[in-house]
């Protein structure tokens, strides 16, 4: 067959078939137009080099072929290609963030693990993505096809543009950084955080809160484990901790003041500026942690250490909120009943502070409320 | 001698770039103007040519099928040296483009002739 056939039926395979046999007759017309003129030009016949030197200057198949295609030239053509990028920078922006908090929550519950984590971490988010990927391009070139133009393409209105904030990383590491300096060195100056100027901390302390919610609550319900807690190494062999009635008491409550705090948050995040709601729905929330903690130092027995067939309680109260049970923790020796009262003085004060927080907090919502005007 | 200083630090991909950018708006008005007469593929490109609009085939042929699509110019099979070719020429609808779009043209030149 003649170059120029083999060249013909090459395009011919890439066109539409109902206009496959008029463009490549044009095309047979062109090429054989410009043979002859450069064969009169030499004043022979052109050998089959020379016929594919002009062949080259017409273009590839593909190309020459491509030319012809009816409909968009691209995948996801110039007007569609922003939301798609963005769609892309956003997608992998949170599925990184997801497969962060799933390391952490991972080396956490088994550090022995940490490279099983790691390597599972790259996975997911290396998967997640090219799948995100693959969905996006699909979802815009369908788009792109069928000329679709939904109004979220065409009716955008300023209100909505504040989500657009998830594809930029320096917001969502602004957001994350607990400093004013560390902010400063994620954001460009006079840049926002949430709608927040970034000298302002709360959306910051109201993200790594919720993060910290979450991951307690997953503990809380049995979701993941954290090696450690139930068991620990003594002198004399494994100690095994055994939770005491009160908390199968508190599970409910518990859960439900987590939640209410995380709702909280939410509520700092979607409206950082509403600073007297946010007090508002502080007070209970505070309240009901302080009637918690009170539950709990009326209960006392908070655990049961095991160690072969000797037992100790943990005992809780606030009798050991004195000095002289930290003065106790001091003499205290390394045995199973020693280590139940070191615990038991330690988890007590550490309760002790936590409720003197929740009480000066309680004080400092009432005093937003009397001073702040906002809503 | 400013001018030639300039032109020696042009970037000469960028440039190559964007006169084909510059080129492309204006390749469908010549296209529609020298095809007040009728001319198949081959003429036309030499008659492009000659003015000094060169265009590669593989772009003249889907321009043509494309401004045919849209109803601006009529095409016909005709037998010519021996050989079927498909000649093409302005529609009625192609003459008021042209027209418009010769109209938008000299404006834009003339804006520009002013800044420039």
């Amino acid at each position: 067959m003649d170059v120029i056939e083999r060249y013909l039926e090459a395009v011919a395979a890439q066109l539409p078939t109902e206009d496959r046999e008029d463009i490549v007759a044009e095309l047979r017309d062109l090429i054989l137009s410009r043979v002859e003129a450069r064969e009169e030009e030499l004043g022979r016949a052109l050998t089959d080099e020379e016929k594919e030197a002009i062949l080259h200057e017409i273009g590839h198949p593909l190309v020459v072929a491509a030319r012809y295609r009816k409909g968009p030239d691209s995948l996801i053509g110039p007007e569609l290609f922003p939301y798609w990028l963005f769609g892309a920078k956003a997608g992998l922006i949170v599925i990184a963030a997801v497969q962060a908090l799933g390391l952490l929550v991972h080396v956490l519950g088994a550090p022995a693990d940490f490279g099983r984590a790691i390597s599972q971490a790259f996975h997911g988010f290396f998967s997640g993505g090219l799948t995100l990927l693959g969905a996006l391009t699909l979802a815009g070139a369908i788009m792109e096809h069928y000329d679709i133009k939904p109004t979220w393409l065409t009716q955008w209105r300023v209100r909505d543009l504040s989500a657009f904030g998830l594809a930029d990383p320096a917001k969502w590491g602004a957001s994350m950084a607990g400093s004013d300096k560390a902010k400063a060195e994620w954001l460009p100056k006079g840049a926002k955080v949430w709608g927040l100027r970034a000298e302002t901390p709360r959306a910051a302390e109201a993200l790594w809160s919720l993060i910290a919610s979450a991951v307690f609550i997953l503990w809380w319900i049995g979701a993941i484990n954290f090696t450690g807690l139930g068991a620990f190494s003594l002198r004399g062999g494994e100690v095994s901790v055994t939770a005491a009635p009160i908390w199968s008491l508190l599970f409910a409550p518990i859960l439900a003041w987590v939640v209410a705090g995380m709702a909280v948050d939410g509520i700092t995040l979607w409206r950082p500026g509403a600073g007297r709601l946010r007090a508002f729905l502080k007070i209970p929330v505070a309240a009901a942690g302080l009637w918690i903690g009170w539950r709990l130092f009326e209960a006392g027995h908070w655990a049961t250490l095991t160690q072969g067939d000797q037992t100790a309680r943990v005992v809780g109260g606030t009798t050991n909120v004195s000095l002289e049970a930290l003065r106790a923790i001091n003499e205290a020796g390394r045995g199973l009943a020693d280590t139940a009262m070191t615990l038991g003085s330690v988890l007590s004060w550490a309760l002790a502070i936590i409720m003197l927080c929740l009480a000066f907090d309680i004080l400092t919502q009432m005093w937003r409320i009397a001073t702040v005007k906002d809503c | 001698m400013w001018r030639q200083v300039r032109r020696r630090e042009v970037d000469k991909a960028l440039f190559e770039a964007m006169r084909l950018e510059l080129r492309r708006g204006s390749l469908v008005l010549a296209v529609l103007a020298c095809l007040r007469t009728e001319r198949y593929g081959y003429t036309l490109r030499q008659a492009l040519a000659a003015d000094g609009l060169e265009m590669e085939e593989s772009t003249l042929y889907p321009l043509l099928r494309r401004l045919e699509g849209q109803g601006l110019l009529t095409s016909e099979w005709r037998e010519e040296e021996k050989r079927k070719k498909r000649f093409y020429v302005l529609s009625p609808q192609g003459e008021a483009m042209l027209a418009a779009l010769t109209e938008e043209w000299r404006g834009i030149n003339a804006s520009l002739d002013r800044m420039l």
